[in-house]
């Protein structure tokens, strides 16, 4: 398989310019970016550096103010509110810092949203969630209430949720933040298993050191600027990003 | 949908109880404010919707049947010989004055109707109350539902009106009490003397119309034929009197006000807790949004929590307001006739939905990249 035919998402020269004249603030200079099935890759920077802004854009939650997203090779330019919202919930899953889950659902059901939405049937939709569940060894948890979960476990739940409809990329903002360290790494190890052996794209945004170790690739933010850094995982030329 | 908005009331027990309470309070409030109009408008229509009469005949200053003048008693017989007339007879209506049982007099409408067919009469009486009983001179009819005001009467009971004695001789059904005035019905020539009334004048002419003949084809003739006079059916005597009502008193106007202040005090408590919930949840809104929710899903997911509030604000409401009209007894009359019901169903829903509007908005508006934010 082909570097490109492995490309899910793409960013080009996607840049960000919050607020207008006098008042705009540059939050990420225009960059480009690859996202691939079946590797990590790793976006590190200190806080307010524009990685989340980097993320939010190839999340298709912001658009960007320069450039553009290709999703499977196909320019979202000109992709409406109701399109962007279509393509997120078939196409990407997230995993969000502050776990995010629905407070008022049990796990089973905080998993099963996304199948609602896409109007999988309620059989179909327990059956699938349980699955997931199981796959991220919350087997049992299944009617547990986000709090009565500990922070790694509902990191699991988020990630079986982003999992369970198969989306094919996975974007990952400080999964690790506020997780103990051995939490952090069985949500790493679930990560990079969602990667190798269900061919996901996982993009994770941290500036956890302890993360840079799970990265294919990783890209580096700083005061706006996104650019590519060759960390221990990655295999040679034929492997190296063309990120700038 | 309705599931996942059913879990975030059931989570939120105090605000949703509170929410809860103001769709009770509105419904109440709702009910009990178009319950007493409509009470007090079923007794102000009572007398023509509680008769059999097609079309009636009343002088042309006629207003309602408590303001009107009389006819010379000839528009009897001009109306029997109209063509599509199948009888015709007078009634007449007049002022008389009844004791109480505390000795207090009050006035008192008295209708006189004309024998063998009493037509005028309401239809519906009480059990052994015949019509034929006000054929002997000195009886009279009164409302069942006025009885407790004279002492609980009994038939064969006596009553003063205008200084003169008349035996019980039955009871109407039907009529709601005090209807605006006691109610009496008598054979036509006691109620001249209870009401003072001249002896060649009428007061209405009631007419039936003959078979296959419709009720408004024979208005149209009897009013070509005496254009002097004011010539209505059943169903226009109804709306006089209602529009008659409803001109002259300020009531239908503060119920009115009433209903849509209690609508409004609703909308008002269901709208902010439900907007205060909303910005509590704003972070799991943004969550779902990026996790892929429609505005569609998220209209549904708010508009069945507003289905779901008035599902069970409007029972509870219903019950309230059962209690308090058992409470207040048979003298306030509070009917709860189907139109009211499903009207009212419908305001609650329609103030939980424009209550809910507000919060709707706002999570339409929400980022989905406020999930990113510390």
């Amino acid at each position: 398989m082909s570097t490109r035919a492995q490309t899910v998402l793409t960013g080009r020269g996607v840049g960000k310019v919050f607020g207008a004249d006098e008042l705009a603030v540059r939050a990420l200079h225009p960059a480009d970016i690859e996202v691939r099935r079946g590797e990590v890759l790793v976006i590190m920077g200190p806080s307010g550096s524009g990685k989340t802004t980097l993320l939010s854009i190839l999340g298709l939650l912001l658009r960007p103010s320069e450039g553009e997203v290709l999703l499977h090779g196909e320019t979202l330019a000109a992709a409406d509110e109701e399109s962007l919202t279509r393509l997120r919930r078939d196409n990407i899953g997230f995993v969000f810092q502050h776990m995010s889950l629905l407070s008022s659902l049990s796990a089973l059901e905080n998993v099963a949203m996304p199948l609602l939405m896409k109007g999988v049937g309620s059989k179909r939709r327990a059956d699938l969630a349980r699955e997931m569940l199981a796959a991220v060894g919350l087997a049992g948890k299944e009617q547990a209430k986000p709090r009565q979960l500990s922070g790694g476990q509902q990191q699991r739940v988020a990630i079986a949720r982003a999992l369970v409809t198969g989306a094919a990329v996975l974007l990952c903002d400080e999964p690790t933040a506020s997780l103990d360290a051995a939490s952090g790494r069985n949500v790493l190890a679930l990560l990079r298993q969602s990667a190798t052996q269900m061919g996901r794209a996982v993009v994770i945004v941290t500036h956890d050191e302890r993360v840079r170790e799970f990265g294919d690739r990783m890209v580096e933010v700083a005061d706006g600027v996104a650019g590519p850094v060759r960390c221990s995982r990655e295999e040679g030329e034929s492997h190296d990003d063309r990120v700038a | 949908m309705v599931g996942v908005a059913a879990r975030m009331l059931i989570d939120e027990p105090a605000k949703s109880v509170g929410t809860l309470i103001g769709v009770v309070v509105s419904v109440f409030l709702m009910m009990q404010q178009m319950s007493l109009l409509t009470g007090i408008q079923g007794r102000v229509t009572s007398f023509a919707d509680l008769n059999d009469v097609d079309v009636w005949v009343a002088s042309a200053a006629t207003e309602s049947i408590d303001a009107t003048g009389s006819l010379p008693e000839r528009c009897v017989s001009q109306a029997a010989g109209t063509r599509g007339v199948a009888w015709a007879a007078p009634v007449i209506q007049g002022r008389g004055d009844v004791t109480r049982i505390d000795g207090v007099k009050e006035q008192v409408r008295v209708f006189g109707v004309e024998p063998p067919r009493y037509a005028g009469l309401p239809h519906a009486l009480a059990p052994g109350s015949s019509p034929a009983l006000l054929r002997a001179p000195g009886r009279v009819f009164l409302n069942s539902r006025d009885r407790a005001s004279f002492g609980s009467l009994e038939p064969g009971d006596r009553i003063e009106i205008s200084g003169q004695v008349a035996i019980v001789a039955g009871f109407l059904e039907g009529m709601d009490p005090h209807s605006p005035y006691y109610y009496m019905f008598a054979n036509i020539d006691d109620a001249r003397a209870y009401a003072s009334f001249p002896p060649d004048r009428v007061t209405f002419v009631a007419v039936g119309v003959a078979p296959g003949e419709s009720p408004e084809a024979v208005r149209d003739r009897l009013q070509e034929r005496m254009p002097e006079v004011m010539v209505f059916t059943r169903r226009q005597l109804h709306d006089m009197e209602l529009r008659y009502f409803q001109n002259r008193t300020p009531v239908g106007v503060v119920f009115g006000m009433g209903t849509v202040l209690a609508a409004l005090i609703g909308a008002g408590i269901v709208g902010v807790t439900l907007y205060s919930s909303v910005m509590d949840r704003l972070r799991e809104f943004g969550t779902l949004k990026a996790i892929g929710a429609s505005r569609s899903h998220l209209l549904r997911l708010l508009g069945a929590q507003a289905v779901l509030l008035s599902a069970a604000g409007y029972p509870l409401g219903l019950l309230a307001f059962a209690l308090v009209r058992h409470l207040s007894g048979p003298s306030v009359s509070m009917p709860a006739p189907p139109w009211l019901l499903s009207s009212v169903a419908a305001a609650t829903l329609l103030v939980c939905g424009a209550a809910s509007a507000v919060a709707i908005r706002r999570v339409l508006r929400v980022e989905p990249a406020i999930v990113f934010r510390g």
